[in-house]
């Protein structure tokens, strides 16, 4: 019986309807976020929806020649590199406030602008042109270099990428180990056990323990240490991964371990040459899901971290926003630096993931 | 055998160990020392002596109506969850799996995405657009054609869980999208087709047919949605600003964390906060529980 024609139309088109409003709901505002953080202050405050434009059309862009004041913050080594500078300030972006500066090396400028005035006004178009170049993408970037600079993003991101990817390598490490023990070698009910233990960590959270976690990690001198926080999450990734790898590994016929043994291979060996490279699928998805849930995890370093050298992107991007509220334009870029790694993975590994996903909430 | 086995113990323990140890030092002692930690009365102050003090922690909890508000935020996260994001992602699933639409793998790749993104993240983000000033704001303007109109939801205690909850919905209603599809790709086409043959009609595929077959599916995810909600912490904590907003959308996570660690002149608030912390766990297990019960009278 098929449905009549009609029928049929109404429910494609209920279909496409639902879909696409779905779709565009969770799209716009990460499309909004994306290409506002290419706008200035004043732009997002005069149009929230205008596209950008003060900053990315930047080339007859006017400027304002000020005198080394302490609120004046420079970019490079004042010890190292005595040469004479310029110093120039936007006169259309967040003018007078001091934040959109630069310092132009005055033996590269010609004779006339070297002898401009503060308070004389000058255009880009006046100079020379690899120097045009380069206040070209300073401004492009300028709610980016500021984000990075002023909330110390680029030190949190190489914390987030260390916590990431060391936890990861020793989840999947720990849990190939134990997997294979479980499954390979004949200790069924000893395996069923550990296998239990760990399985019920797969209930509790980092949130649920994180008091106890914080008391127990200051007794042992390990709160605001990346050991500290490494530790932490090779745990709480263990009982996913563990219980994966044990799925996977278990379909791996036993003769394959026999034989290998019968030709003197010890056990260690037969882990790292015949186990591993046949469970790479299963130890890409681990290792996403486990870093990518590190990376974007947010309590545990708020607790645990209290000086810059160990917080983590996520607890930096968030005191942020909080110090700096009236700069929107800052925050989101400083929301697109946390965002964009995740979200290359993801359109990447879409596929595996989704299937990981799976695998995960139905044995959980 | 047997004495393979053994010279093989070592060996196991040696795989075993790593994982095993870090598991026990990491997850269990703390889940046995939060247990100790509330029927205490340990004080950080006082160099940290204990002494057995009962349930003085879950009592003065029981009567501190902070508790009792984030509480009942909570729950309301959970029926948001439950209700608001496994319906959509079943319907939105249901879509994709009868071949409705051309382009499925785009729709399911953006629909998804939310859910791998930072929450602190998706927080801030929801925040900004939620502005007084905002694009939501604006967006009202627009379209009411009244310049003083504003979006002010988020400023009285009454509303202010209306935007987190579709804020939480924006996020996770992938997620269940993708379980369901999975499963939902697993059912014989046989099935479906022999309904229609019998002259079943569309939406009495759907109730009679799918939903039933289903009911294991709904039940995990149901189980996931009151887990996930009741321990989550970051979404409410950055939609929110610092004070009474953040005040208003209190739930007991949130609660937990400012007992244990920002109220300085509560001297037993480590006590405090692992007597939140093990309450939430329990909630948690005893609403698992009741809907695996509820799934069991209804499958008869």
């Amino acid at each position: 019986m098929k449905m009549d024609a009609p029928k049929r139309i109404a429910g494609k088109t209920i279909a496409y309807v639902v879909l696409i409003s779905w779709t565009l709901i969770t799209v716009l505002p990460l499309l909004w976020m994306g290409y506002s953080s290419f706008k200035s202050n004043e732009e997002l405050i005069t149009n929230i929806y205008a596209p950008p434009k003060a900053l990315l059309d930047n080339k007859n862009d006017e400027y304002v020649v000020i005198k080394p004041q302490l609120n004046v913050t420079p970019d490079y080594d004042i010890e190292k590199d005595p040469r004479e500078r310029l110093i120039i300030e936007s006169a259309t972006i967040s003018p007078e406030r001091r934040l959109m500066v630069h310092f132009l090396l005055k033996e590269d400028l010609s004779a006339e602008l070297q002898n401009v005035q503060p308070g004389d006004h000058i255009y880009v178009s006046q100079l020379p042109k690899d120097m045009q170049r380069e206040i070209h993408w300073k401004t492009v970037f300028f709610n980016y270099r500021s984000a990075i600079s002023r909330g110390g993003l680029g030190r949190k991101f190489i914390n987030s990428l260390i916590y990431s990817i060391t936890s990861t390598f020793l989840v999947n490490l720990f849990a190939l180990m134990a997997a294979f023990a479980m499954s390979k070698m004949q200790f069924k009910k000893l395996a069923m056990i550990v296998g239990g233990v760990i399985g019920l960590g797969y209930l509790i959270s980092i949130n649920s323990l994180i008091i106890p976690l914080f008391l127990l990690l200051t007794k042992v001198g390990l709160t605001d240490t990346h050991i500290g926080i490494i530790l932490v999450y090779t745990a709480f990734g263990l009982p996913l991964a563990v219980m994966l790898d044990t799925q996977f590994i278990s379909g791996i016929p036993y003769s394959l371990v026999e034989s290998a043994r019968i030709d003197g291979a010890g056990t260690f060996k037969i882990l790292m040459a015949i186990i591993t490279p046949m469970a790479t699928p299963v130890i890409v998805t681990v290792s996403i899901l486990t870093a990518l849930g590190i990376w974007n995890e947010f309590l545990l370093v708020l607790v645990l971290a209290s000086s810059e050298a160990t917080k983590s992107l996520p607890v930096g991007v968030f005191s942020f926003s909080s110090l700096t509220s009236t700069q929107l334009g800052w925050q989101l870029a400083a929301l697109v630096v946390a965002t964009l790694p995740v979200m290359i993975v993801y359109f990447i590994f879409q596929k595996r993931l989704a299937e990981g996903v799976v695998g995960g909430a139905i044995k959980g | 055998m047997k004495k393979r086995d053994i010279m093989a113990l070592p060996a196991f323990f040696a795989l075993v160990g790593p994982a095993l140890i870090i598991y026990l030092f990491i997850i269990a002692y703390p889940i046995v020392y939060s247990v100790a930690l509330s029927f205490s009365d340990f004080n950080p102050n006082r160099g940290g002596s204990w002494n057995f003090v009962g349930l003085l922690q879950y009592k003065t909890m029981f009567s501190d109506p902070n508790f009792w508000h984030a509480l009942k935020n909570n729950l309301i996260v959970v029926a948001v969850s439950v209700f608001g994001q496994i319906p959509i992602g079943f319907v939105l699933a249901y879509i994709l799996y009868r071949k409705l639409v051309k382009a499925a793998n785009f729709f399911q790749t953006a629909v998804f995405l939310p859910h791998f993104l930072s929450t602190i993240v998706i927080g801030i983000l929801w925040r900004r657009m939620f502005e007084a000033d905002g694009p939501i704001s604006r967006l009202m303007q627009i379209t009411s054609g009244d310049p003083s109109a504003q979006f002010d939801l988020m400023l009285y205690s009454d509303t202010v869980m209306y935007p987190i909850a579709f804020a939480l919905i924006w996020i996770y209603t992938g997620l269940y999208m993708i379980i369901f599809l999975a499963n939902l790709q697993k059912i014989n086409d046989n099935l479906i087709e022999a309904a229609k043959i019998d002259g079943a009609s569309e939406p009495q595929v759907f109730f009679k047919v799918i939903v039933p077959m289903l009911s294991g599916t709904i039940l995990v995810s149901v189980i996931l949605a009151i887990a996930g909600s009741l321990r989550g912490f970051d979404l409410i904590f950055s939609i929110t600003t610092q004070g009474l907003q953040r005040t208003n959308a209190m739930v007991l996570p949130i609660f937990m964390y400012q007992t244990a660690f920002q109220n300085y002149s509560n001297e037993m608030r480590f006590a405090y906060g692992a007597a939140i912390s093990n309450v939430i766990v329990l909630i948690s297990l005893i609403l698992i529980a009741i809907s695996k019960l509820m799934s069991r009278k209804t499958d008869v």
